[in-house]
């Protein structure tokens, strides 16, 4: 069994790359487009970990975040945000939003498997 | 009687509540936990597992662990644990 | 076949995703400048050029990002309402939007971007926000963690690091779990981990949430400090952490055993001797003092982990609301190579070819129609007919993106000639064929210029005749009567048809004595060789000429006429088939041989009738219709399959409708029926045959021509009459 990996992201082309990243590194990903999206999503599945970008349509990521975290079954289910800057403010706040941890976009996909690494374990089995 | 308590798959932080609470209704009794679905050991669990253990130690019953799964022992030994570190072995009674 | 490489088709769709981006940026900026705009259009421009700027990054696209990045910091000061934009200022970030289009055409063909548009531009915006921002550069330096590479090249000398981790329960709850991290680190190294569980009270004292466990890791590994930093990273200000570093490979025997204190001696007795300085964790509801480490012996700060968990990571949440209340229902979409989908068109093609194949075995077996056979092969065709028309739908897209292509003509068309025109588009949804959106760009560019540069008047006479200074010019589309019409209007001074026609008897294209209709002056500006190049600039005037689009249009099935009032403006109105694959024909037979003529094409059909025809030359015929003379053709003749017949009579008579209304009479033998063909294509292997458009295959199996009409006018032998050596050889 893989790790199960939700991605948020409302561009199309930062979709397709995780995707492919975490395919290739035997992740089982569910993308979705937007936070109203994510949380659909998120109602059928339980992800060992949770990605999403900030600047999206319809429900942001600080909002997404915010909404997931206020789900019991998620109150520590790992999120990582995906963010262009990489400024400490925006960590800061990605933080205060209740992220476990960030990618600085445009990520490198074996930076990305560390990361998840660091959050959500190897998965079930090794 | 020794009560029997089936951990769950996923001992995450949602999980350390109710695993607290459940252990301490079998306070004062030995309990024999099963493992053998726990395909995730998060910390506070494991703070929950160690605790028992020291209420077990304290008030001289047995507790075990039985069937621990691959993961957890895995995952066990990772935080620097054996799946014994749990348990409480009487020496009187 | 070869696995293709999905980055590049990642990089591929990439380009698409930009175009969609770019049409929603214009469609925000249009509203922008409409005042329609709500808060969330500024929103939805910020986030295009985002977007584009996420995915730039990902290739590597350094101009793109480069640009996009400074738009879009301008963009967010108007996010922030520290800007607010007047109309020239919109237009400005329309241009700054045509430029960031150019760029992302540029980086898709692997061009050198030109830059002459680019830094202007650029300047030109943060003059909006007074200056540059902060170069990006800046962002791009990611924290850099205090490298310590203690490793340095000697990978085979192993350091030894004692790290002290210690979570606070903030760290649970941010959903950071220590079991990941400390695998992490193990894989850094050999590793001995050591928990201290002394802080753990009994159970009923126990706050589940609450962070009482601790570790000390003995690492021995050739990774450098911020190797371990990293492992940590999320978890800065989460935690107490200490690394140490020890010189010399460590000795003791705690190292790479994973061993573990048994519970009676819980308090841990880390004695080993390599283990210096180790700090005994204070009571756990202390504040306890973050730690700088130094190594003792080289004097480097290892670690620099000094912040307040949470407190005051609590800025203002986002200034926008984060769930906006649905916005436009969102259209799901699925991408398919086009390749597929033409191979399903061609599929469909022949289900169609099949289906008609099927229907006149039927026939011809003369099963009574109430035959189960015949009804359920009625339901049959209904159903293909159905599937055929969902297949083309496939193909069709809403001519929204070339509209909004037109918008940057007008802007820029109007701009070098100094003339201020709105454009207004209607029916942006409709839909048509792929392969007829592409082939209209060119021939609609030119007609928009034309109307820019000739048909709305400057301010001044504008002004004059009362009209509002800034012209105006119209796009529509529209679905009609099974085909898709699109109009150029403008609201201009009207075509002056005095100087038309002055232009063309000057240019010897018409007789100065003849006397025309006003639809026939307009028509004049479609005659190849009219050009009021001696009017106006290098506009519109770029050597292609009216003649061209016509020819365009007609290449596409398509008809384009002319509707002009003085005073009031001109329409150029172009009428399009709603898709290239099939047509409507009507079969008919001339010398043995079935042909199929476009339906469009026809005016009329009759019976031939001797006493309407007038012989004009040796071998040619006129035939007189309603007060006019039209040429008589026989198709046979013209395409070659038999001499002319010394009579018709009997035969049957096409009128033909063509582009510039000029009419011709066909003469075939019989008409079989009206029906829908798909069209095979010829000029793949034939190249362009005279008279012949393409081939499609009958129910019975035959394959028959597919006549264009226009062109077989334009090459017309024109022989309906024997010449005299027939008559005597056949006589």
């Amino acid at each position: 069994m893989s790790l199960s990996i939700l991605a948020v992201d409302d561009s199309r082309t930062i979709r397709d790359m995780l995707s492919l990243a975490l395919t290739q590194a035997g992740f089982s990903p569910n993308l979705a487009e937007d936070g109203v999206h994510g949380l659909e999503v998120l109602s059928g599945m339980h992800p060992d970990a949770i990605i999403t970008d900030i600047n999206m349509p319809r429900m942001d990521g600080f909002g997404f975040i915010e909404a997931v975290r206020g789900q019991a079954a998620h109150r520590a289910t790992p999120i990582l945000v995906l963010t262009t800057e990489s400024a400490p403010e925006l960590k800061a706040r990605a933080r205060a939003a209740g992220a476990t941890g960030w990618i600085v976009k445009p990520f490198d996909p074996e930076k990305l498997v560390r990361a998840l690494h660091m959050v959500a374990g190897p998965g079930a089995a090794r | 009687m020794t009560a029997r308590l089936s951990l769950p798959a996923r001992l995450d932080l949602p999980a350390a509540a109710p695993l607290a609470q459940e252990l301490l209704s079998l306070r004062g009794s030995p309990v024999t936990l099963c493992g053998d679905e726990v395909s995730l050991l998060g910390t506070p669990c494991l703070q929950v597992l160690v605790s028992a253990r020291r209420s077990w130690d304290a008030d001289g019953f047995s507790l075990t662990l039985t069937d621990p799964s691959p993961a957890l022992t895995e995952q066990l030994a990772v935080l620097g644990f054996t799946p014994a570190d749990l348990e409480s072995t009487p020496t009187e009674h | 076949m070869t696995t293709p490489d999905p980055m590049a088709e990642i990089r591929a769709s990439f380009f698409i995703e930009c175009e969609e981006l770019l049409e929603a940026l214009q469609d925000g900026l249009t509203q922008l400048d409409s005042g329609e705009a709500d808060d969330e259009t500024i929103n939805v421009c910020f986030r295009a050029v985002h977007s584009m700027k996420g995915g730039a990054g990902a290739f590597g696209l350094e101009d793109l990002v480069r640009f996009a990045h400074r738009y879009e910091t301008v963009m967010d000061e108007v996010r922030a309402g520290r800007l607010i934009p007047d109309h020239q200022a919109v237009l400005l970030f329309m241009r700054s939007a045509d430029v960031l289009s150019d760029i992302v055409r540029y980086s898709r063909d692997g061009q050198p971007i030109d830059t002459g548009a680019v830094e202007p531009t650029l300047r030109e915006l943060e003059g909006l926000v007074g200056g540059p921002p902060e170069e990006l550069e800046e962002e791009v330096t990611d924290f850099q963690p205090l490298t310590l590479d203690l490793s340095s090249g000697d990978t085979s000398c192993d350091t030894s690091f004692v790290v002290a981790f210690r979570p606070e329960p903030e760290l649970f709850r941010s959903g950071n779990e220590p079991l990941h991290l400390l695998r992490a680190l193990g894989e850094l190294g050999d590793v001995s981990t050591e928990p201290d569980v002394s802080k753990i009270p009994l159970l009923d004292e126990l706050d589940p949430e609450s962070a009482c466990l601790s570790w000390q890791i003995t690492l021995d590994s050739n990774r450098s400090v911020a190797d371990i930093e990293e492992v940590f990273e999320f978890v800065e200000g989460l935690c107490n952490l200490e690394i140490e570093v020890q010189t010399g490979p460590s000795d003791a025997g705690s190292v790479g055993l994973p061993s573990v204190p048994g519970l009676p001696d819980l308090i841990p007795d880390l004695d080993g001797g390599d283990a210096p300085e180790q700090t005994p964790f204070p009571e756990m509801d202390t504040p306890r003092p973050r730690l700088t480490l130094t190594d003792p012996e080289t004097g480097q700060t290892a670690s620099c982990v000094a912040t307040d968990p949470l407190s005051q990571a609590q800025p203002p949440r986002s200034s926008d609301a984060p769930v906006q209340s649905a916005a436009a229902p969102k259209k799901t979409t699925v991408r398919v190579d086009l390749e597929r989908i033409e191979r399903l068109v061609n599929l469909v093609g022949e289900l169609v070819i099949n289906q008609a194949m099927l229907s006149q075995s039927v026939a011809r077996a003369g099963l009574p129609s109430t035959s189960a056979v015949v009804q359920g092969l009625e339901e049959f065709m209904q159903l293909t007919r159905d599937i055929q028309d969902g297949v083309m739908m496939i193909r069709a897209q809403p001519v929204k993106s070339l509209f909004q292509r037109m918008a940057r003509i007008v802007r820029e068309s109007s701009a070098a000639v100094e003339k201020s025109v709105r454009f207004a588009t209607d029916g942006e949804a409709t839909e048509v064929d792929k392969t007829v959106i592409e082939r209209l760009a060119d021939p609609l560019t030119h007609m928009i210029r034309n109307a820019v540069d000739h048909g709305v008047e400057d301010s001044e006479r504008r002004l004059a005749a009362g009209k509002p200074a800034e012209g105006c010019i119209t796009l529509s589309a529209a679905h009609r009567s099974g085909r898709v019409v699109i109009e150029v209007t403008d609201d201009g001074g009207g075509i002056d048809r005095d100087r038309v026609k002055a232009i063309a008897i000057e240019r010897g294209l018409i007789d100065p004595d003849v006397a025309l209709s006003d639809s026939e002056i307009d028509d004049l500006l479609f005659l190849p060789g009219f050009s009021t190049a001696g009017q106006v600039s290098n506009l519109s005037g770029r050597g292609v000429g009216m003649d061209v689009v016509r020819k365009a249009i007609a290449d596409l099935g398509g008809r384009v006429s002319i509707s002009s009032t003085p005073g009031e403006g001109t329409c150029f109105s172009i009428s399009l088939p709603l898709t290239l694959a099939v047509l409507d024909g009507m079969v008919v037979n001339a010398a043995g041989e079935a042909l199929v003529m476009p339906i469009s094409a026809i005016a009329e059909t009759m019976a031939y009738r001797e006493e309407d025809v007038r012989p004009l030359g040796p071998e040619t015929q006129v035939l007189h219709i309603r007060d006019s003379f039209v040429p008589l053709l026989d198709l046979g003749v013209e395409l070659g399959f038999r001499p002319p017949k010394p009579s018709y009579e009997g035969s049957v008579v096409l009128l033909i409708a063509s582009e510039n209304e000029t009419r011709g009479a066909l003469i075939v033998d019989t008409i079989h029926e009206q029906r829908q063909v798909v069209i095979k294509g010829l000029q793949e292997s034939y190249g362009h045959v005279p008279g012949i458009a393409a081939a499609t295959i009958l129910g019975d199996g035959q394959v028959a021509l597919i006549l264009d009409p226009v062109d077989m006018m334009a090459n017309a032998v024109g022989r309906t009459r024997p010449a005299v050596s027939e008559l005597q050889a056949a006589g």
